[in-house]
């Protein structure tokens, strides 16, 4: 009895949430349902962060890096090879994968704080590679698809889906959103399953779960290729959305930025992502409202991000659980 | 090919290699306290470091000379350090260790944001601790500052060496970040060793601010920007938990960086981070610990 | 009944009256009878927010002009938004800007690459870009693209044309040696030095660059130095010019420097030579277009005086920095462009009114320059006098150059 009470407080909570997504964009403002985008592209990019940092323990601070990688495969792709931007999202996230596993490989000797530094150098590293290999990236100048690859941008104008019509920004709204709610699924189901109890372990102690069978090697460089197919997905929705590149769109700030959201989000668990992620989105405007006077955004940016951390150590997610904690014990005990 | 390379020029620019790294080690140096008094990277070392020059700044323009200014800088951001400790860092002592990343890296905001409040972007100066008259030995051309920069730094290496190995407090400081819990039993009061290792980090970066900013010419807020990432790359370099590997792989990095950059013409002045950064990665592939530092023992 | 009906519908016909009357939102974002409404993206908060002062100083001439009545009755409002200087935040910004706060233009925005980002999408909208805060040659170069966008300052390969021009006339065997930023600004300059060198491009001997990441200039220094070079160009922000300085001295070497307009700033030269000697900024040539408010040449100037009234009654930050007087020119620009734009301006009578100015009062710029366009000629400001660099004070010297 208690079960099915259970199951279907959890289905109802599903539902609620899907019908939030499908009907926000009539309750906000259409700029704004481009705000709530970029949130999503964030999103998408933060659950690859969790997966392999909260999940595995390889703490990465260089997702911005992967996040370029993707979007500089999708304006390259678009601009250079004039694909439709939307069908160029799965080759940039294969590609950031592809990277991610390339980054893992140190990871297998380097741990803690020097992983931490070795992807925080990759970070830092790559606005220059790509200002350095400019021929091929477009270099200071960036690429930009309204100057040289207008037609390739869906939805500029105004786009019909499904026989419904809506604006550019609400479609990009639902594409990267539909995106992200099936991203957190599978990422949902990896970590209930095999895999995530494999990623924990390793987590939780390598040498006990290296004992215990685990190939290590293999789950730590599988966990960076995921975090990147997911960091590689959110950087091309973040170009598709601003329709453009160029090497500051992604320095070790954005990288900063997905960390902070991860954290704040809650590292290890997944259902406080949505709220980490908006809490990036929105934190700059909102420290940008309190005064303009030169100095105060950055302060009241950074103080909230403190606060947040003092308040809340362990992030929503953590929040989230020591809230639910008392339900789901009196719904899964026997009376 | 050897007698081919131009020596004059080889030499100038390993001593301005050597002066580059030279501004790096300061700040790498506190960088290294804090990690070794408290397990972690203080994102915002920097940003309070230049804060300190602008405290610095403020006093000399009310009229106080230069060097009482320098040290009471020196005393004002060590109970600033300490002060930042109790604060924003205590809270969270228990945390998980990202989770204190993430409050430095808000740190960094928090006090940038403050520095543009009480002071205008304008370029400013202050005076040199040392003098920067050119000095030329063989066709190269160097200071005094370059080598007071070197050599505060080596001095600092020995005083931290000295505090660590032989007093009780830098035992208590050392005891305090292997093993608080055993610590506590022992008497060690950890919470305060803790805010003293902030305290000197702080002050230790404040003199790495108030030399870097002469070494560049001027200063404004984005002052240790540049110098933090360069910094913690030379930390690391030499092994995150060695003051003196701090000073040795700043300079090992300045040298390189700047000769890499003059003489490999694809790597030009765009990828010198980048190739140094590369380079970093490979010794720590091969020697995981950095140049000087120990292998650590862990526990399984 | 009957009366009732007679009410609502004179009610109604009034209403219909009124707003067809005042024009709100009927066929011109940003315009009511009573404000003007535009919008602009600057670096508040970030690396480059040093240059913030170029939207705050035209925000407070703004100000001063609403006080005394604005224009035709209406308010100007101006809206600046925090783009960090990273092309992405300004897209989102100005999207912000044209999509929910409906300007009238997009006005005043800095950075080259940021204004490179929105172009596209704001001549795709019909909405004027005007008076982009940056010295690439393209915004006036390439008007028949993007009619909709204009610059102001005198463009970078201008500058470093009138440089070419004077060495090659006035010292034709020197060596020079550049220090430039490794971008667009940098590298226009370089590319108006050699332009203006024409015939004598050989004189350019060694070409040194940085990123405006990097942490110190000293190993290109040594390197101009190496290669033997007497004159050393200064296509730098004030930050790494500040340096050459201090390390061509603490090299031992004395070059004659020539030094660009945006690091020209009297109190950078003053820093440069607190930290060197007084010898080693002697003789610094740069170009100047506008009046610096720190330069004892300007102490009793009318335009001057106008200028720290303004910066104290209505709320100026940084009233030594230079930038502010830019803002202000660019502002008083605008507001003569809103005038000839007619009673009721419309975008396309405003774009028609930037493109046909004659301003010659503007209190901010030297005396003699004019602010100038025409139909072919999109250079707002294209003259600027050279100045020495002399015992510890810019002093002008020679005519108003124009350069195109």
């Amino acid at each position: 009895m208690r079960r099915a009470l259970g199951i279907g407080l959890w289905v109802a909570m599903v539902v609620a949430g899907l019908a939030v997504f499908l009907l926000l964009p009539h309750f906000v403002s259409d700029f704004h349902s481009r705000d709530l985008a970029q949130a999503g592209a964030f999103f998408i990019a933060i659950i690859g962060l969790d997966l392999v940092t909260g999940y595995t323990g390889q703490i990465s601070l260089g997702h911005g890096a992967l996040m370029a990688i993707g979007g500089y495969t999708t304006a390259l792709l678009v601009v250079h090879e004039h694909w439709r931007d939307v069908w160029t999202i799965p080759l940039a996230g294969i590609t950031a994968g592809i990277v991610g596993f390339v980054v893992g490989l140190p990871a297998l000797r380097l741990s803690g704080l020097y992983l931490a530094l070795a992807t925080f150098a990759l970070a830092v590293a790559l606005p220059d590679l790509i200002k350095k290999f400019s021929h091929f990236t477009g270099g200071t100048d960036g690429e930009n698809f309204l100057a040289q690859a207008p037609k390739q941008v869906t939805g500029l104008g105004g786009i019909t889906i499904f026989g419904h019509s809506m604006t550019q920004n609400h479609f990009l709204y639902y594409l990267t959103w539909s995106i992200g709610i099936v991203g957190f699924f599978l990422a949902w189901l990896l970590v209930r399953g095999r895999a995530g109890r494999t990623f924990r372990s390793v987590r939780d102690s390598e040498v006990a779960a290296a004992s215990s069978g685990v190939n290590l090697a293999a789950t730590k460089t599988v966990a960076f290729a995921l975090s990147g197919v997911y960091a590689g997905v959110g950087g091309a929705l973040y170009v598709i959305q601003n329709e453009i590149v160029d090497p500051l769109s992604f320095t070790i700030s954005v990288s900063i930025l997905i960390l902070v959201g991860a954290v704040v989000g809650g590292l290890g668990s997944l259902w406080g992502l949505v709220l980490g992620a908006l809490f990036v989105e929105y934190l700059p405007t909102l420290s940008t409202h309190v005064s303009t006077r030169p100095g105060v955004p950055d302060f009241v940016y950074g103080a909230a991000i403190i606060v947040v951390m003092i308040l809340l150590p362990t992030g929503a997610g953590g929040l989230i659980q020591r809230l639910i904690r008392p339900l789901t014990t009196w719904l899964y005990t026997r009376p | 090919m050897l007698f081919a390379v131009d020596w004059t020029q080889l030499a100038q620019q390993t001593v301005i290699g050597l002066s580059s790294g030279g501004t790096w080690a300061l700040l790498a140096l506190a960088i290294v306290l804090i990690y070794r008094s408290t397990g972690v990277i203080n994102f915002a070392q920097g940003e309070m470091a230049m804060f300190s020059v602008f405290i610095a700044w403020s006093l000399v323009d009310h009229g106080l000379a230069f060097w009482a200014a320098f040290f009471l800088t020196i005393a004002i951001s060590f109970a600033g350090g300490v002060a930042v400790e109790r604060v924003v860092i205590r809270p969270v002592e228990a945390a998980p260790v990202l989770t204190v990343v993430i409050v430095t890296l808000g740190l960094l905001f928090v006090v940038d944001g403050a520095s543009k409040i009480f002071w205008s972007p304008e370029r400013r100066t202050i005076p040199n601790a040392f003098s920067t008259r050119p000095i030329d030995v063989a066709g190269v051309a160097f200071s005094i500052q370059d080598l007071g920069n070197i050599a505060v730094s080596l001095g600092l290496v020995v005083l931290l060496w000295g505090l660590f190995r032989y007093t009780k407090l830098g035992l208590a400081l050392r005891a305090a970040a292997a093993n608080p819990d055993e610590s506590r039993l022992l008497g060690i009061r950890v919470s305060w060793m803790l805010a003293l290792g902030w305290g000197l980090a702080a002050a230790l970066g404040a003199v790495s601010g108030m030399l870097t900013a002469p070494a560049l010419g001027s200063f404004d807020q984005n002052l240790m920007q540049p110098v933090l990432l360069y910094a913690i790359a030379g930390a690391v370099l030499g092994g995150i938990e060695s003051p003196l590997g701090a000073v040795v792989g700043s300079l090992l990095l300045g040298v390189f960086v700047t000769l890499i950059g003059t003489y490999v013409g694809w790597v030009g002045t765009t990828l010198r981070l980048p190739v140094a950064l590369a380079v970093i990665l490979g010794v720590l592939l091969i020697r995981p610990t950095g140049l000087f530092g120990r292998a650590e023992a862990r526990r399984v | 009944m009957g009366r009732a009906v007679y009410l609502v519908a004179g009610l109604l016909a009034a209403l219909a009256l009124t707003t067809g009357a005042s024009g709100a939102g009927s066929s011109t974002p940003g315009v009511t009878s009573t404000q003007i409404v535009i919008g602009g993206t600057i670096p508040l908060s970030g690396v480059a927010s040093a240059y913030q002062t170029v939207g705050r100083g035209a925000a407070a001439y703004f100000r001063y002009v609403n006080a005394k009545g604005g224009v035709y009755h209406r308010k100007i409002v101006y809206l600046i938004k925090d783009d960090q200087y990273d092309p992405s935040q300004t897209i989102n910004e100005t999207r912000e800007l044209v999509e929910q706060d409906h300007v009238f233009a997009i006005f005043n925005s800095l950075g080259t690459e940021q204004n490179l980002a929105t172009r596209p999408y704001l001549n795709a909208m019909g909405v004027p870009q005007l008076f982009v805060a940056s010295g690439a040659l393209t915004w006036g170069k390439d008007y028949a693209q993007w009619p909709w966008t204009i610059g102001y300052q005198p463009n970078y390969i201008a500058e470093g044309t009138i440089y070419g021009r004077y060495i090659a006339k006035t010292a034709p065997k020197s060596r020079i040696g550049v220090l430039y930023q490794n971008d667009d600004y940098g590298n226009e300059l370089l590319t108006g030095l050699k332009r203006g060198l024409g015939k004598k491009g050989k004189l350019i001997v060694s070409k040194q660059s940085y990123d405006a990441t990097d942490s110190d200039v000293q190993s290109q220094i040594a390197k101009l130095k190496a290669a033997k070079t007497n004159t050393m160009m200064l296509f730098a922000t004030p930050q790494f010019a500040i340096q050459a300085y201090v390390y061509a001295r603490k090299l031992g070497w004395r070059p004659k420097v020539y030094v660009n307009a945006v690091a020209s700033a009297s109190n950078i030269m003053g820093i440069a030579s607190n930290a060197t000697d007084k010898k080693q900024t002697e003789g610094s040539i740069s170009i100047v277009f506008l009046k610096d408010p720190t330069d004892p040449r300007w102490k009793k100037d009318p335009g001057i005086k106008l200028y720290r009234s303004i910066m104290k009654k209505y709320k100026g930050v940084h009233p030594n920095d230079v930038y502010n007087v830019y803002g202000m020119s660019v502002a008083h620009s605008f507001v003569e462009a809103l005038k000839k734009a007619g009673k009721n301006p419309t975008r396309a009578s405003i774009m028609k009114a930037v493109t046909h100015l004659n301003v010659h009062n503007d209190p901010f710029l030297l005396p003699g320059i004019a602010v100038r366009t025409s139909p072919t000629d999109h250079f707002p400001l294209d003259q600027a006098r050279l100045e020495r660099f002399h015992n510890g004070r810019w002093v002008a010297f020679g005519g108003l150059f124009r350069v195109r």
